[in-house]
């Protein structure tokens, strides 16, 4: 693990050593070869984990989830090429070096085999990323957004810290290789349902879930096209990576303690979806959404079978990658019109067709078309819920027909129609951008050919 | 001041906290304090004006207070134990009326009332000694009779003193009342594991004096002492804003800096003591410290422009030489990976 780990923070005297007119190009380079030694990771021979080291360990969980990690960060890079344009030299680096210190944080902890030092490692990139949203966004309410992120997260957190050194005195080892198999039954008492609340809540607030989902709008919005992007795909997900290695230690008070979160969840990914046709703010509706997707993984991985195990890793992997997509197309459109208004900007699609191709495969794979993997996690996860109880279909069926319409009135609203009078001097599409879309749904169109690998360790 | 007697003040303030801390009669502890109390007033009266005056006077009245409490918790030990060593308290009563007034010298809460207004009454120098120094004699008191202590009462006073210190640093833009609430705050974390394991007080000890030393010295370097005129710092020297940014989320408490070492012990350590609840609630009054924390890198470091600012900004006379900044900075960041060598230490 340290062949991916120590090239990464290696990338941060690359930045301070480049000159003026090669540090985008270093960082991207380095980067996009980092990703392809994570590549490796993904062949594993058996169900069992690969162990790197008694403080590392790469599982069919966290191999997709690493891979996308690394695979983001050179798109983060290009993304952000053309606002800190006009940013002074050591201002670019300080930007690069935030991003290059969270993408460290992030492969550390998803490759940490002790939970407390997931723990640590899982409050750290909380420090990279607010200084990326209220140091770089553009609007006075990103100071809000900061404050709202880090304490929304910290206050779920705190009991975690808690719940996992008691673990850790009940049981002797937080090392998650040796958990999975001397798992045992927590008794039933009162302080053990406090014990799971305080598990999980640090995870739903991540998510998150819909009662706790406050800071994702702000954040996603305030933040710059990388740390947005970072946000969507990569930091939700850290949620459901944790949930579904500590569910493993909770039973059976999972099955009793999760119907609460189940009615949020359904309940808020209807919601949620349903403010989605109301927006007029481009990044908020994709920030909303992402709240609507997350909420389905929420479902799957409170549902605990290995179908919908399989559904939640792969609509994770999924939702990544559309979520950084439509970010950067948001972005594209924010560079032009330096609004983020979706009526603003109408009628692209005679301006810039190939964007408009790349908007409408990204809509159409936020709609879950087939035979795209986001397809394969929703259907998934509706098909488990409908076993666990018949009645979801209802909320599942309608979160699906509000998803395509939310996600078809966003691509019509922009690109169809008659363009506005005054976008038409608008720059046409950079081959950075265009490269940039391309990095984004050439994986996810691949994936669709071998779902197996991001199908998780119940395949 | 003449150095001389400078140095002779100083010297003094030293000693008594050294006669305090080696001592194994009551009574050579009790001059100890006085030593320290009587030396350390000049210092605090460094410029003469009448708010310093008045900040000494409190500093004088509270400590001296605290001395003769102290006096007579020994008197009563005395009675009960027959001798002057120092061990474990002998007598309910005397342990009880020491530990207040150990908690006054420290500035616990009920007893804070005077951490505030000292601290902002005197030159950032002298809170920079009241705050690190002045905590060590008084604690390694406590340190010292930990197993009499009432846990009943020491467990109350420090969970008042975390939360009045989270929420009366709320509403200051001083940076000296700022740091007095947050030595009020960490004050209550190190007195509630001073029970159950005294080495994880000391360690806690030890990070806030280094992080409250990077403090004041950032602070003492761009001589500011409101809120206001630290946001003028990245026009005069750009890279202190990035250290104090880091510093203060060290302070927070935040991982992976080194602040966050002393919180995971403790709460470690509590928990193994199964008491669950007490650290949960006092993790998350420390987000109260956090909050005020982050409002000051908000306007410091976090929301530079590149446009001068047409706000009246200090004449700076000399660089003021700031003695081991980079190697204080570093120990208050960048700790938290040596968290295994504190087995060293059982």
């Amino acid at each position: 693990m340290l062949k991916i780990i120590i090239p990464t923070i290696m990338l941060m005297p690359l930045t301070w050593l480049s000159k003026k007119n090669m540090i985008w190009i270093n960082t991207t380079t380095y980067s996009l070869l980092i990703s392809l030694i994570s590549l490796s990771l993904l062949n594993q021979p058996s169900n069992n984990s690969l162990n790197f080291s008694l403080m590392f360990f790469s599982d069919p969980l966290s191999a997709p989830l690493l891979v996308l990690t690394t695979w983001l960060l050179p798109l983060m890079l290009m993304a952000s090429q053309h606002h800190l344009s006009k940013e002074p030299l050591i201002r670019k680096k300080l930007y690069i070096t935030m991003l290059t210190m969270l993408q460290t944080f992030l492969i550390m902890t998803f490759t940490a085999t002790e939970l407390i030092s997931f723990y640590i490692l899982f409050e750290a990139t909380l420090v990279p990323t607010l200084i990326i949203i209220t140091r770089w966004g553009n609007q006075t309410e990103r100071l809000n957004a900061g404050l709202y992120f880090l304490f929304y997260t910290l206050m779920g957190s705190l009991p975690l810290l808690v719940a996992l050194i008691s673990i850790q005195n009940l049981t002797g080892s937080l090392n998650f290789l040796l958990i999975q198999y001397w798992n045992q039954a927590l008794p039933d008492s009162w302080s053990n349902i406090f014990l799971w609340l305080a598990c999980m809540m640090a995870f739903m607030v991540k998510m998150p879930l819909y009662g706790l989902h406050l800071w994702l709008p702000k954040a996603h919005v305030e933040a710059p096209i990388a740390g947005s992007m970072v946000l969507a795909a990569i930091l939700l997900k850290l949620g459901g990576y944790g949930m579904l290695r500590i569910t493993t230690m909770l039973n059976p008070q999972t099955s009793f303690m999760a119907y609460p979160f189940l009615m949020l969840s359904l309940w808020g990914m209807i919601m949620t979806s349903s403010i989605c046709l109301r927006q007029t703010d481009l990044k908020s509706l994709i920030a909303y959404s992402s709240v609507s997707h997350m909420a389905l993984v929420i479902v799957a991985v409170l549902i605990q079978t290995p179908w919908s195990y399989m559904g939640a890793t792969a609509l994770m992997i999924a939702h990544g990658l559309t979520s950084s997509m439509l970010f950067c197309l948001a972005n594209s459109n924010y560079e032009r019109t330096h609004s983020r208004t979706m009526i603003l900007a109408r009628g692209l699609q005679t301006l810039l067709p190939l964007m408009a191709a790349w908007w409408l495969l990204a809509s159409l794979t936020n709609l879950a078309l087939p035979p795209s993997i986001n397809l394969i996690g929703e259907l998934f996860v509706v098909m488990s819920s409908f076993s666990w109880s018949n009645i979801t279909i209802i909320l599942m069926g309608a979160n699906i027909t509000i998803t395509a319409l939310y996600s078809l009135y966003m691509l019509i609203t922009t690109q169809r129609g008659k363009y506005t009078h005054h976008i038409n001097n608008i720059k046409p599409s950079f081959t950075r951008e265009n490269a940039l879309m391309a990095l984004h749904m050439t994986p996810l169109l691949l994936l669709s050919l071998n779902p197996k690998i991001i199908l998780g360790f119940t395949y | 001041m003449n150095p001389l007697i400078f140095t002779t003040i100083l010297m003094t303030v030293l000693l008594g906290t050294m006669i305090v801390m080696t001592s194994s009669h009551w009574l050579m502890i009790w001059i100890g304090f006085e030593m320290n109390l009587l030396a350390i007033i000049p210092i605090l009266m460094k410029k003469y004006n009448p708010r310093t005056m008045e900040a000494s006077t409190k500093y004088f009245l509270t400590q001296a207070t605290a001395s003769m409490l102290l006096m007579m918790a020994i008197i009563i030990n005395l009675m009960h134990s027959g001798q002057w060593t120092i061990t474990k308290v002998f007598n309910p009563t005397a342990s009880i009326i020491m530990t207040s007034a150990l908690a006054m010298k420290l500035g616990l809460t009920p007893f804070h009332f005077w951490v505030p207004e000292v601290t902002q009454g005197i030159s950032l120098t002298s809170g920079l000694i009241l705050l690190t120094w002045q905590k060590l004699a008084p604690m390694s008191i406590l340190y010292q009779i930990s197993p009499s202590i009432n846990l009943n009462i020491l467990l109350t006073m420090a969970v008042l003193s975390i939360l009045v210190g989270g929420w009366g640093g709320l509403n200051q833009t001083q940076l000296r009342k700022i740091m007095a609430y947050s030595s009020i705050a960490h004050m209550g974390w190190m007195t509630a594991v001073l029970v159950y394991n005294p080495t994880l007080t000391m360690l806690n000890m030890l990070i806030y004096i280094m992080m409250t030393l990077t403090m004041f010295m950032l602070f003492i370097h761009s001589s500011s002492t409101t809120t206001l005129s630290l946001s003028h710092t990245w026009n005069k020297t750009p890279l202190t804003t990035t250290l104090i940014l880091i510093t203060l989320l060290s302070m927070g408490g935040l991982p992976p800096l080194s602040g966050f070492m002393p919180k995971w012990m403790i709460i470690q350590e509590l928990t193994k003591n199964s008491s669950i609840i007490l650290p949960t609630l006092m993790a998350i009054m420390a987000l109260l410290n956090l909050y005020f924390y982050m409002r000051l890198t908000y306007s410091t470091s976090l929301t530079m422009f590149p446009s001068t600012n047409n706000m009246k900004m200090k004449w700076q006379f000399e660089t003021k030489r700031i003695t081991l900044l980079p190697p204080l900075i570093v120990m208050s960041s960048l700790l938290l990976p040596l968290t295994p060598m504190l087995s060293i230490l059982d």
